[in-house]
């Protein structure tokens, strides 16, 4: 049983507990052992990308701390993977010793799909389920960390579903945390867009891998859609294992 | 050209609730992003084309002293008169008197951005001098008085009908004209007698080579080349930037521009000059001026964080690609500069100050990073400037944070920094916006959220946090975690 430290994002911790639930379930099916460090609270992203370094930073040695034993970090959020992955390196450019302990620390932060797929040969999880999806490509996923083959392998290995096309699957969806509540109308424009794309597709379901995407897009198909359904990968696969 | 850049919001909303801007901006940026990426597939490596050609801008940045030196020196050994220009008043001012020096009253202009940030038009205007656009784009905006809606095709959005009322207004026509052919030869039988009697033509520079002195324009329409062979006068105006090592890196770029931009291998034209004519040349100024402007450029690029931005050789893939611009188009953006480019490049030459909504209203989702053709990191860049803004960074004229957003995120902070606070906090939000909640969806909420429920729900968010939920189930946290003990996966 391999050992899986939880990184929680924290929209999952506060607003979708399921998603991080799942994660784990999905990691203990596959034969994992997921443990959860309940000291963990927030990476720092919403400071960093307001623009309050300082803080972030702060926050970033704390998550370090809690997190730099560990062998393999997962979370349900590439932005957050991002934040560690990416920004962490950079917040401490001046400051060797903290830049090392983040860089080690880089290598072993993973986003639940790309390890399920790339570090533990889990493409097939073993759900099925009967009808047709479609899938929102995160920019964080895409553009951010390249995963854009896992979360369609993960898909593709599920009995009896068929994937559909929808246009426009890798344009942002207007989330963008705190431009979603400066610039809403632009944002839920851009969620708009989405939404019609996926009704447009025919797809009964919309997978997504980001807990923003799917509060953003869940949120504006729960208005004005609400036969439709928007799901995180993670509790897609769960509820659906045979 | 007026700066508007602090209207951003109100343009935004207006374009937005335009039918005819949204209904263009559905077909247009997706057409232009298809084209390039097709164009891309014939070089071998796409990815090492995009590579060699922010290698070879960032090399240039890097030699940027010495290649101005040596493009200075030998575009005057070629017979070019060059002319520093510290800021946009010094560079209008050097134009206007050699226009005057020269006795002209009237001169054609190929499209250029620089131009734009000059506010050359205006400037030609107050000392009597008229100011023809000669790329049909531009001569549109410029009959119409309005701002460039995308930073390659100005006027792309101005539906047909607008045209024809304008250019019938103008005298270009007699009657009514729905065919675009039709008012695109009315357009260029009117510039045509322009250029006929034309003694001075300003353009902007594509790139310029130093090892040759020599200036590269890019264009589809023609008009440069003509305002750079007909007249006897030449005034090329280029940001200090433009500068690259020698031609065979100057085609790389051109390459890569025109694939950018319109998705064509190579554009129309491509034009080429050295020096004014020579004794055994049959056309070309007589006297050709250059006008090498700083404005504010040196500052970015002594900053090596911002120094990226001078990569950037105005090909306009990145407002393609932008989800943003998709929905707001060119105009809120407030100058000659629009969607991700101008967002990098504007609140550098302006201030942040007046440029806030610019690099703030971005998701970060990193299309444009992705298809810039010399690796601009946009996003990291937008990051960079909220954070010297938040700090109130003079040099970049930074008014930081406003009191309670720093209250706001400092409390954020020491909230975060203690998982106790972090779960009381977090049960005592939820409580609060759970008041607004019907069944399982949240409709409408307080304050800064109004904006977000104006248009989208929330689900509303259960009593247990995840960390409840996870202490519940697992009571001995200390049995589900192994000791501390690095292993790699």
């Amino acid at each position: 049983m391999k050992p899986v430290s939880l990184f929680i994002p924290c929209i999952v911790d506060q607003w979708v507990p399921r998603v991080g639930m799942a994660t784990a379930d999905l990691l203990r099916h596959i034969g994992c052992s997921p443990f959860y460090r309940p000291e963990q609270t927030c990476c720092g992203q919403v400071l960093y990308n307001s623009g309050h370094v300082r803080e972030a930073r702060k926050l970033a040695r704390r998550f370090i701390r809690i997190f730099e034993n560990d062998a393999a970090i997962v979370s349900p959020s590439a932005s957050c993977v991002h934040m560690v992955r990416r920004h962490y390196p950079v917040l401490f450019e001046g400051a060797p010793v903290w830049r090392r302990r983040a860089e080690s620390l880089a290598d072993r932060v993973f986003e639940l799909c790309e390890f399920l797929v790339d570090h533990m040969a889990a493409a097939d999880v073993g759900a099925r389920f009967s009808g047709r999806a479609a899938y929102h490509e995160s920019c964080s996923h895409r553009y951010g960390l390249n995963i854009s083959d896992q979360p369609g392998r993960l898909l593709a290995a599920v009995e009896g579903l068929e994937i559909v096309d929808m246009e426009g699957a890798d344009i942002c969806c207007g989330f963008g945390g705190r431009f979603s509540v400066d610039y809403p109308d632009i944002s839920g424009a851009m969620a708009a867009d989405k939404a019609a794309n996926f009704v447009a597709s025919g797809a009964d379901v919309l997978v997504l891998c980001e807990p923003g995407c799917l509060l953003n897009i869940g949120g504006y198909v729960s208005r004005n859609y609400p036969e439709k359904k928007v799901v995180h990968m993670a509790p897609f696969l769960v509820e659906n294992l045979t | 050209m007026k700066v508007t850049t602090e209207q951003y919001r109100r343009v935004a909303a207006r374009e937005m609730a335009d039918e005819y801007t949204k209904s263009f901006l559905r077909l247009l940026p997706a057409r232009l992003a298809e084209r390039r990426k097709t164009a891309f597939t014939d070089f071998s490596d796409p990815a090492a084309a995009r590579a060699a050609g922010a290698a070879i801008r960032a090399g240039a940045l890097e030699n940027l002293p010495q290649l101005l030196a040596t493009f200075e020196k030998n575009a005057k050994a070629a017979g070019a008169r060059v002319f520093w220009a510290r800021d946009a008043a010094a560079a209008n001012r050097y134009i206007v008197d050699t226009a005057r020096e020269n006795g002209i009253s009237g001169v054609t202009k190929g499209k250029s951005m620089i131009t734009e940030e000059l506010g050359l038009n205006e400037a030609l205007a107050e000392n009597g001098i008229r100011a023809w656009e000669t790329d049909l784009g531009e001569f549109i905006t410029q009959l119409l008085a309005c701002p460039p809606f995308h930073i390659v095709g100005p006027a792309l959005n101005i539906p047909v009908a607008r045209i024809s009322e304008i250019f019938l207004e103008k005298g270009l026509i007699s009657r009514p004209e729905h065919d675009p052919v039709q008012l695109g030869l009315a357009a260029r039988r009117f510039l045509r007698e322009k250029f006929r009697h034309l003694e001075m033509g300003i353009t902007g520079v594509n790139l310029a080579v130093a090892d040759s002195g020599t200036l590269i324009n890019v264009e589809n329409e023609g008009n440069i080349r003509l305002s750079k062979s007909r007249p006897r006068i030449q005034v090329a105006v280029m940001s200090l930037e433009k500068v690259v090592a020698d031609m065979p890196d100057a085609m790389h770029l051109i390459r890569l521009l025109c694939r950018s931009c319109t998705g064509q291998q190579v554009s129309a034209y491509v034009s080429m000059d050295t020096g004014p004519r020579k004794d055994d040349e049959i056309d070309g100024p007589e006297q050709l001026h250059i006008v090498i402007l700083d404005n504010g450029r040196t500052r970015i690029y002594e900053d090596p964080v911002t120094r990226q931005a001078l990569r950037c050789i105005r090909c306009g893939a990145c407002l393609n690609a932008c989800p943003v611009y998709g929905q707001i188009g060119g105009y809120p953006y407030g100058w000659a500069y629009s969607g991700p480019m101008g967002q990098v490049l504007s609140p550098l030459l302006l201030g942040f100050a007046r440029t806030r909504d610019l690099f703030s209203a971005c998701t970060l989702c990193g299309k444009c990073r992705d298809v810039c053709p010399v690796g601009i990191d946009h996003p990291g860049l937008m990051l960079y400037y909220r954070n010297r803004d938040a700090v109130g960074d003079p040099d970049f004229r930074g008014t930081g944070a406003p009191r309670p957003e720093k209250a706001v995120y400092g409390a954020y902070a020491i909230i975060a920094g203690h998982p106790l606070l972090w779960r009381v906090f977090g049960a005592m939000a939820r409580r609060a916006i759970n008041c607004y909640a019907r069944g399982n969806t949240i409709g409408k909420g307080p304050g800064v959220l109004k904006g977000w429920f104006a248009l989208r729900d929330l689900p509303a968010p259960p009593s247990r946090s995840f960390r409840d939920q996870w202490k519940r189930r697992h009571p001995a946290p200390h049995a589900a975690r192994p000791a501390s003990g690095r292993k790699q996966p």
